[in-house]
This record gives structure tokens, C-alpha cells and sequence, in this order.
């Protein structure tokens, strides 16, 4: 196969054996890659109901087509498994150089099942796959474990995807890291990792990426690289990365601030993406192959790392309240460390010090510590607790739903989640068309899946030229976010897929459906079309629904928490001041535009039919979900 | 032999003793001789001294760098006198090339670089095919690209037993001839910068793609350029 490895390996931890497969083309075609197959798999082998820390769990690693070649940011992978920490899908993925290295070594998918009577770690060489005894690896920290294994194996460009000591003390949000700071860290996909005795996979190959039709896969990486570096946000992503939406989003009036009590965040220069790039940046860092240097290597104090995102920085200083930027930095830190998702680890930090203020716990809860916003000292205690699962840390271990229900005394409606998943430092107010996208993700409350980077254009015609009406064009406007939401999903479902950076392909809006149908053809020789690629996206959408559909998930589900939906975002939030999420009507229009039941949230059996998934009928008929 | 004229050209901050612009001494063979009545500075002149018997060697190998560097500077950091090196007598450079120049600090070690190559040599994305490599510590942010540096004594060349390497007449860039390698390795050990490895029993070494290098077509920082080092930095 061009493009594809052409290979999927079945790892059985529980017998140490392995079994390779041909990836069949048809399916390739189908699914495309990454999350789809990821996804896939999933359906097929996850029974219903299964616990998310079960052996019988699946844990697939997968990569796209475009992996390991010059396509612009081509570099991700993606991590699935039925999730501990939401009970739904669980999916998630991070850049660096792992994936690439993974279509070096030859596979399109790792699909892991069992749990290793010992700790190991997998090592696929050219010398084929093998289980390593790694007792020694056990309490190390992220860093520690890519050294260490970088040093065993006497090969400085082998490349580890691993779990930290979060995953080993049960943090149900512990991630699966690569390239010290690069996280797959959303649903827990570390957890599952380390249920199953395995502390990393480690990767070397030494085979290269085919193309059927080099000439034009070469002209249309050319042309694409130019628009790229033409782009009018070329220059802004070098120098910032995501880490300009401090300043961005605090202009709108919706950086989440103290837990999202209000938008704007006073002290937002001191922690800003552009104060970081001034004063502690020392060069830009890129993922494999991308011309888009958004990352930073960075020295404040002794501190020397790579990163953060938005998320991780918004996380730990305007969410809690912080002005000190070297400590926010710090506890990103940490997290990258014991290897934890920042986004539910401030989440929860933040849920207790608004419980404390609001008389719903005490210091004694607390473990002795008083909770107060923009105390570093509280913040960073907190993080280390957590990740031991130490005390309060314990209880918020397992999620900020969880730890509510655990706390009780009406604390749940402070817990900031959908589906169990905690979200965005955004405030969803302030930006609509995110809003519904984070009540409707397949994985839970998640911005990632959806992105409709569209709402910020503010141009009028185009609204109405593509979704019909001019308010989808404004990000405080409700009309037509259900289609631009159904859109910019399917764009998303594609860089899943592909494996290719979403900063990229989706929010830059430089490849369109066409575009990539002829990027595809090129690549691999398959047939496609725009039609065809766009389609195979919305099935995986629909897969993804079909999951959770089995899981229970219902409309009931996509919502978001009551403060977005009912308490308008308060004066001095600037534009989105005085803001909820009309989220009702926007969801109706969604699941018109999606063919699903309005009244369920079931996608129809027409829809599933049409996108050729009617496989998936029998399991909700049989879980009641639809006729 | 050479004479050479070594003169002041610039001071960066602060010179105490002090030199000054146009201050400058002479090497006749093995005798240093100052203009009556002026100086030149002990410090100064024992950063120099190494560089200087250097300098006056005639060499007209092309590509060498030796003849290309002709500025140095004395190593107080609160005054950086800049003194410039001229031959005495008419003298023309030996040709150089452009070649391969690396600034590590603006690498953002995304390894578009190596598949680039491979892409170009191959046809295939596959870095284990690549002339050029990017050694990656990421724990202290290190990025650099290990290139050729197409010596103009080039030690691989003298090294290969089997005389499977030569220099490209126009780019005067290193080639190996497949057929004749026999695959020993001798020119990869005789490499100071790492340069050339052995893949599927063949030594593989940059070839400046012919005077285009694909390598740099795609760095979009910077930290790979095409062009003749030697000059300026500071």
C-alpha cells in the first residue's frame, strides 16, 4: 500500500503474544485512519457497559495515511480505548514525533488488549515487536521514562509514548505522553495504559513512506506549503502558537476566569502567550514536519521546557486566579511530568477553591489548606495531591463529576464537565458555535472535536453563502451554528484521521474536502472524491454517536453546565457581557443537519444506513436507543 | 609564506588600554614589527598568535575555510576589538562554494529537513534515507542539523581505499560512486562532523542536490541556508 504501512499489530499482554495483519485497503478507505480506525475497532470489541480499567479493555494506537510524509504537521497519533474516567468514548491524541516514527516502524495501528502479569513496555524495532520487563521504569516521571529508555536502548532517536506516576496511582485523567511534554492526555487513555501493566511503547523504524503519484503529491504539498506561509496568521502561530488566545479571548470577554465566574481576567498581561514569547522564549520548536513553528522552548528561573498551550496556561493562571506566570508555567510543569491532563487538573482546582468560597466545603476538607484563588502555594500542592491521589487529591482524582458526587452537599452543580470530560478555558458564552461543540463531542465535554473556527470571521455573506444565515458568522450569534458545527466536526474527523494538526488544516482553513480528496488520491492511489472523503467523515462522527448512543448517551447529555445555560456572563466581561448559550434551538439544528432524532439525540436508521453503517442498528436497537 | 597585516577595525564597547580603529602591526616570516612609537595590546595579541602562523600558510585548496576567516577578536567581553587579517601583497582567494550553513539556535527540529531529502534522493519519505540529520536533546531544547560540510580537504575523500569518492566540478560538493563503495565505512570514521552513514551497505553523503538542496527549499526558520560561511558573524 502507498501511503499506509499497511500493517496493524494485535498485541495480547496477557499471553505476550503478537499477531500482525494486513490493513485491508477497503477498510482503510473507509475509516481513513487514526481516530476512524481507532474508533473502529473500538465498536467492534468494546462490548457495552465495559469498565474502562477492565483487562478486557482495548487500548489502539493509530496514525493516518499522511504520516511520516512532508504533509504540513503530519506528525500526531491518536490513543482510543472505552474511557475509566467518562465511561464513554475515550480518544484522544498529541503531536512530537511518536506517530511518524510509528509509520517508520511499519504499522498503521497498534491494538492492544490484556494486562502483562509484570510491567513492561512494548519496543518495536526493526527487530520486530517485543514485551521489555520495565519494574525499573515503575514510579519514574515522564521524563525520566523517555530518557531511560532512550539510554537502554542506545538509540537517541527512538520514540516513547508513556504514562507517568499519575497513571500508576490510578488518576483516571492521566495521559499518554511523548516527546516529554507532547499529551495524549484527555479521557484518561493513560489510566487505561497503566491498567494494563504497560508503562510505554517505545518506537525506531526504518521504513519508508511510499506515494503512488509523487509528481502531484509533490505539486500539491508545494502549493499548500505557500498558502501556509502566506497565511495572514503565519507569523502570529510562530511566534505564539495557541498560547495568543490569553489575549484573544480576554478581548471577547470570555477567558474563563475563577472558574468561569467572570470573562475577563485583569491581570491577563502578566500571564499572556505575548509577555511568555518576550520575555522567556528561547527559539520556536516545531512537531515533526511542520512548517509551523508554534511551540517554545522556554527558561523562567530553573525552570527549561517545552510548551505550554493555551489550555495549560489559561488552566493554571486566569481559571485560578493567578498573575504569577512562573508558577502557572510551573505547574503545567508538574502535570507534563506525572503526566496528567492540565485541562481536568485546573478544572479541579478551581471547582474546590469555588466550593470553599461558596461554603460548600471546608479547609478541613481540604486537607487543612485554605483554597484561595491565585494562591501558588495552594495551586501547586494541589497538583502534586493529585497526582498521588493523596487526601483531597484522592477525591479529585477520578474527575471533577465524580469527586462532586463524592463531596456532595450540592457541589455538583459546580463540577465544569459534559459527559464527565471537563472542558475549555474558554467561557462558552462568549462563543457560541464552541458551545455547542463542547455539549455534542463524542469524547464529552471537548472543543477539539468540533473547532468552528468559522463563527470568528465576522463576514456577513459568507454566513449566509455557507450555512445560510449571517449570524453563523459571529460567535455571539446562535442562528446556524448547528451546521457549521456539523462541518467543521466532519473537517476535524479528517485531521483525526490524517493525523495532521488541526491548527493547520482545520483553523487555518487551508484544505478543503476537494483538496484533500486529491491529496489522497495522490498519496495512496485509492480512489476518492470530495464527496466520498466528506461522507466517510460524517460516518465517523456518527460511529462516534452510535458508541455513546450504546453507552446511554442521550440529548439529555449534550448540554453544559446550568451557569452557562442560565447565569448571563456578568458586566465588564466586554462583548460577551450579559451572555448565556441558547443552547435548545442550536441543537435542534444540529441534529436536523445531522439526521438525527430531535426529540433522542439517536442518530435515525436512514442516517446510519446512508453512511453505510447500518452494522450498528442491531446494538441500539438492542440497547433501546431506536427501532 | 605570507605577510600579513593585522589592523583594528572596529571596538565594541570599551577598550581601556586603549586600541583604536586603524591601529595595526605587521608579520615579515617570523617578525612581528609595530609603527614607530605605537602599540599593540599583550591580551589582544596572545588570541591572535595562534591564528596568525595559520593564516600565513599558503593554501589554495578550494572550499578551504582557513582562507575565509579574517577577523578576530580580542576576548575582553567589555571591549571586543575586531582586528582584521589582510595578506600583504596582491593575492586572490581560492574559489569557495556554497555550501551547507547551519544556525542551531533558529532550529526548530521539526525534521522536515531529512525528509526533504529523502524525497529528493529517493523518492520516498524515510529519514533513515537522509544526508542530513537532526540530532534532538529535548530535554535541554537542542536542535541541530548535522550537515556535510563539503571540506575543502575533505578527509572521507582521502580516506575511501577504493577511490569511490570525488567532488562535483561545479558545486564541488562530495560524491560517492555507488557502484564502487564497497560499503567499508573508512570515510564515515574519517568524518569530523558525523556527516556520512551507511545505509544498506552504502555510504551515503550530502550531495547538495546538485546546487539546489531540497533540505533548505523547506526550513521555513532559517536555520539551514545555502551560501559561503567564513564572513561576519559578529
Amino acid at each position: 500500500m502507498h501511503g499506509y504501512a499497511g500493517k496493524v499489530l494485535r498485541v495480547d499482554l496477557s499471553r505476550e503474544t503478537f499477531v500482525e495483519e494486513e490493513l485491508d485497503p477497503q477498510l482503510a478507505r473507509t475509516f481513513l485512519g487514526g481516530r476512524g480506525l481507532n474508533v473502529y475497532r473500538l465498536w467492534h470489541q468494546v462490548p457495552a457497559g465495559l469498565a474502562g480499567l477492565d483487562p478486557a479493555n482495548v487500548l489502539v494506537f493509530g496514525v493516518g495515511p499522511f504520516n511520516g510524509t512532508l504533509f504540513p504537521g503530519s506528525g500526531r497519533f491518536n490513543v482510543s480505548a472505552m474511557s475509566p474516567q467518562t465511561g464513554i468514548l475515550g480518544d484522544s491524541n498529541a503531536g512530537g514525533f511518536f506517530g511518524a516514527e510509528l509509520k517508520f516502524a511499519g504499522y498503521d495501528q497498534l491494538i492492544i488488549t490484556g494486562r502483562a502479569p509484570q510491567p513492561v513496555y512494548l519496543w518495536l524495532s526493526s527487530k520486530g515487536p517485543a514485551l521489555v520487563p520495565a519494574r525499573s521504569l515503575v514510579s519514574l516521571d515522564v521524563w525520566q521514562v523517555q530518557d531511560t529508555i532512550a539510554r537502554d536502548t542506545g538509540d537517541p532517536r527512538v520514540q516513547v509514548a508513556c504514562t507517568g506516576p499519575a497513571a500508576e496511582a490510578g488518576v483516571k485523567f492521566a495521559g499518554v505522553f511523548c516527546n516529554l511534554v507532547r499529551a495524549a492526555a484527555r479521557t484518561g487513555m493513560g489510566a487505561v495504559m497503566a491498567s494494563k501493566n504497560l508503562k510505554a511503547v517505545a518506537v525506531r523504524g526504518h521504513r519508508p513512506v511510499t506515494v503512488a503519484d509523487g509528481d502531484t503529491f509533490g505539486r500539491l504539498l508545494g502549493e499548500l506549503e505557500a498558502e501556509i506561509l502566506d497565511h495572514r496568521q503565519y507569523v502570529m502561530r510562530c511566534r505564539l502558537g495557541t498560547t495568543h488566545l490569553v489575549k484573544a479571548l480576554n478581548a471577547r470577554g470570555c477567558l474563563g476566569t475563577r472558574h468561569y465566574t467572570t470573562g475577563r481576567f485583569e491581570a491577563w498581561e502578566q500571564v499572556s502567550g505575548e509577555r511568555l514569547a518576550e520575555l522567556y522564549k528561547v527559539k520556536a520548536k516545531a512537531c515533526f514536519s511542520c512548517p509551523i513553528p508554534c511551540s517554545r522552548f522556554l527558561r523562567i528561573g530553573a525552570l527549561a521546557t517545552e510548551g505550554p498551550e493555551f489550555e495549560g496556561l489559561a488552566g493554571f493562571t486566569a481559571m485560578l486566579g493567578c498573575a504569577d506566570l512562573r508558577a502557572g508555567l510551573e505547574a503545567v510543569d508538574r502535570c507534563n511530568r506525572y503526566g496528567m491532563d492540565v485541562i481536568a487538573t485546573s478544572e479541579c482546582i478551581a471547582f474546590v477553591i469555588e466550593c470553599f468560597e461558596q461554603s460548600l466545603i471546608t479547609a478541613a476538607d481540604c486537607d487543612g489548606l485554605t483554597p484561595r484563588w491565585g494562591d501558588t502555594g495552594f495551586m501547586l500542592a494541589m497538583v502534586d495531591k493529585i497526582a498521588a491521589r493523596e487526601g483531597i487529591g484522592d477525591i479529585l482524582g477520578d474527575g471533577v463529576r465524580q469527586a462532586a458526587q463524592r463531596l456532595g452537599r450540592g457541589t455538583s452543580r459546580l463540577a465544569m464537565h459534559v459527559k464527565g470530560l471537563e472542558f475549555f478555558k474558554a467561557d462558552p458564552r462568549g462563543i457560541k458555535g464552541y458551545a455547542l461543540g463542547v455539549a455534542v463531542a463524542s469524547r464529552g465535554g471537548d472543543h477539539l472535536r468540533s473547532e468552528p473556527s468559522f463563527e470568528f470571521c465576522e463576514d456577513k455573506e459568507l454566513g449566509r453563502a455557507r450555512y445560510g444565515v449571517p449570524q453563523a458568522a459571529f460567535p455571539l450569534e446562535y442562528l446556524g451554528k448547528g451546521r457549521v458545527v456539523k462541518e467543521y466536526e466532519e473537517l476535524c474527523a479528517l485531521a483525526d484521521c490524517w493525523n495532521a494538526c488541526k491548527n493547520t488544516i482545520v483553523n487555518m482553513e487551508v484544505l478543503s474536502f476537494a483538496k484533500a480528496a486529491a491529496f489522497y488520491r495522490a498519496l495512496t492511489g485509492l480512489d476518492m472524491d470530495a464527496e466520498t472523503l466528506q461522507r466517510a467523515c460524517e460516518a465517523l462522527v456518527n460511529l462516534e454517536r452510535a458508541f455513546i448512543v450504546r453507552e446511554g448517551i442521550r440529548r439529555s447529555d449534550d448540554t453544559l453546565p446550568d451557569r452557562f445555560l442560565h447565569e448571563p456572563l456578568p458586566p465588564g466581561s466586554g462583548p460577551s457581557s450579559g451572555h448565556v448559550v441558547e443552547l435548545d434551538p442550536m441543537l435542534d439544528e444540529y441534529y436536523d443537519s445531522r439526521g438525527w432524532d430531535r426529540a433522542s439525540g439517536v442518530p435515525t436508521p436512514g442516517t446510519l444506513e446512508r453512511l453505510g453503517l447500518g452494522f450498528t442498528l442491531d446494538d441500539l436497537r438492542a440497547a433501546g436507543a431506536t427501532r | 609564506m605570507r605577510d600579513l597585516r593585522i589592523e583594528v577595525e572596529e571596538v565594541q564597547g570599551f577598550c581601556d588600554l586603549p586600541m583604536r580603529p586603524g591601529d595595526y602591526f605587521e608579520l615579515h616570516g617570523g617578525r612581528i614589527s609595530i609603527p614607530q612609537g605605537r602599540y599593540v595590546c599583550m591580551w589582544a595579541l596572545a588570541a591572535l598568535i595562534p591564528m596568525l602562523p595559520a593564516k600565513q600558510r599558503a593554501r589554495d585548496d578550494p572550499n578551504d575555510w582557513l582562507p575565509r576567516v579574517d577577523r578576530m577578536m580580542c576576548p575582553d567581553p567589555e571591549g571586543r576589538v575586531v582586528f582584521k587579517i589582510t595578506p600583504l601583497g596582491n593575492e586572490q582567494l581560492p574559489c569557495s562554494k556554497p555550501r551547507l550553513l547551519v544556525d542551531e539556535s533558529a532550529c526548530s527540529g521539526c525534521r522536515s529537513c531529512e525528509i526533504s531529502c529523502s524525497w529528493q534522493q529517493a523518492g520516498v519519505f524515510d529519514p533513515e534515507l537522509a544526508r542530513i540529520r537532526v540530532e534532538k536533546q529535548e530535554v535541554t531544547g537542542l536542535d541541530r542539523p548535522r550537515v556535510c560540510r563539503q571540506c575543502g580537504v575533505a578527509a572521507c575523500v582521502r580516506a575511501c581505499p577504493g577511490g569511490a569518492m570525488s567532488r562535483d566540478p561545479d558545486t564541488l560538493a562530495v560524491l560517492i560512486d555507488e557502484r564502487s563503495c564497497s560499503g567499508c565505512g573508512e570515510c564515515a570514521r574519517s568524518c569530523a562532523f558525523l556527516a556520512i552513514r551507511l545505509v544498506n551497505g552504502v555510504a551515503v553523503v550530502c550531495d547538495l542536490c546538485g546546487g539546489s538542496p531540497a533540505c533548505v527549499a523547506r526550513c521555513v526558520t532559517g536555520a539551514l541556508r545555502y551560501g559561503t560561511g567564513g564572513g561576519r558573524k559578529f
